[in-house]
């Protein structure tokens, strides 16, 4: 693992930590909701400061370089992450639609 | 029997006077709710005005979302039947006495009215689609539905509470498909479609690639997991 991509992780890390601290302190993110980005960014931190913990993995996997393995890795939990986002937006719309017609109706048993 | 007349409208101030006010006069025995689904447009103001019976979603949410308002009216109030009516006028109302008449007559929960069985199929590439989903659906389910995409459908009673509290079920042929499947009695009643007397329709070309593309899947896959 080359010193450049454990650069890359170290900045990266570091970014997306402080950018997650920044909006969950503007509240525009909820704690419970920031605490899958926190772990990202320990994740990340930890490969770059432990690579051996990356080289571990690939070597298990068979992979020709560690790097495959991290990106591929990052590349599984982001599919996952933005699969859970897709339930989580389907569950939203659900609810919203469900508010929405209760809202209607509730309006039309007022007026009787 | 109690029937209610869904009429599911998102801004169809052209249509929606005209439309309620055949109805009542071919069917005063029929009742029904006008679902004013967010409109932009006077759909509001006229419901109003003319003291229609509606309700209004303060947010535009969609046709299922709209028609599941709908139909937990339908089961709030102990309707036997709701009819899916078209706001735009290509739904004659003359066509609901017949539907009532076939459903108590041969105990089915879906009763379609159906454009094919009159002669009159639906042509050009929705003719295509329409066949498309027919032969998907017998292919699936082993049932023959000639008219899948007539929107005109009276649901029974068991059908009116399932379609008020589950998740995802959509006013369209895949949950027609999917009902068939698990056993409801689908049948179909001939019957005559006017052209949309005015308005919009929401069915451009964007909308009916996802429009079949949605169904088709439905159909085809996810009928199995529900």
């Amino acid at each position: 693992m080359s010193l450049t991509l454990r650069i890359i992780c170290v900045v990266g890390a570091a970014l997306t930590f402080l950018g997650i601290t920044q909006q969950v302190r503007k509240s525009k993110i909820k704690i419970e909701d920031s605490l899958f980005w926190v772990l990202l960014s320990g994740l990340l931190l930890l490969i770059a400061v432990f690579p051996q913990v990356a080289h571990f993995f690939s070597r298990l996997f068979g992979f020709q370089a560690t790097s495959n393995f991290i990106f591929l890795a990052v590349i599984a939990i982001l599919l996952v992450k933005e699969f859970d986002n897709t339930m989580q937006l389907s569950q939203l719309k659900h609810r919203v639609n469900e508010l929405a017609q209760e809202v209607a109706l509730a309006k039309k048993d007022n007026e009787l | 029997m109690r029937i209610l007349a869904v009429i599911p409208a998102y801004n169809e101030e052209d249509c929606i006077a005209d439309t309620v006010r055949h109805l009542v006069d071919a069917c005063p025995d029929v009742d029904y709710l006008v679902v004013n689904d967010g409109s932009k447009d006077r759909t509001e103001a006229i419901c109003q005005e003319l003291d229609l019976n509606h309700v209004s979603l303060p947010i535009n949410t969609g046709l299922t979302s709209g028609f599941k308002a709908g139909m937990k009216y339908a089961d709030r109030n102990g309707y036997d039947a709701v009819i899916q009516f078209d706001a735009d006028g290509q739904h004659l109302p003359e066509f609901i006495p017949p539907m009532a008449e076939a459903m108590e007559r041969e105990g089915a929960g879906i009763v379609i009215a159906s454009r094919s069985l009159n002669g009159e199929p639906p042509t050009g590439a929705r003719g295509a689609g329409s066949k498309l989903i027919s032969r998907l659906i017998k292919m699936t389910t082993g049932v023959t539905i000639l008219d899948p995409t007539s929107g005109m459908r009276m649901y029974d009673r068991n059908l009116i509470k399932q379609f008020a509290t589950s998740f995802d079920l959509s006013p369209e042929p895949d949950t027609v498909a999917m009902l068939a499947r698990k056993g409801v009695k689908v049948v179909e009643v001939p019957a005559h479609m006017e052209e949309r007397q005015g308005g919009q329709s929401y069915l451009d070309l964007p909308n009916i690639v996802r429009y079949m593309l949605r169904t088709c899947f439905s159909i085809l896959m996810f009928q199995w997991f529900r």
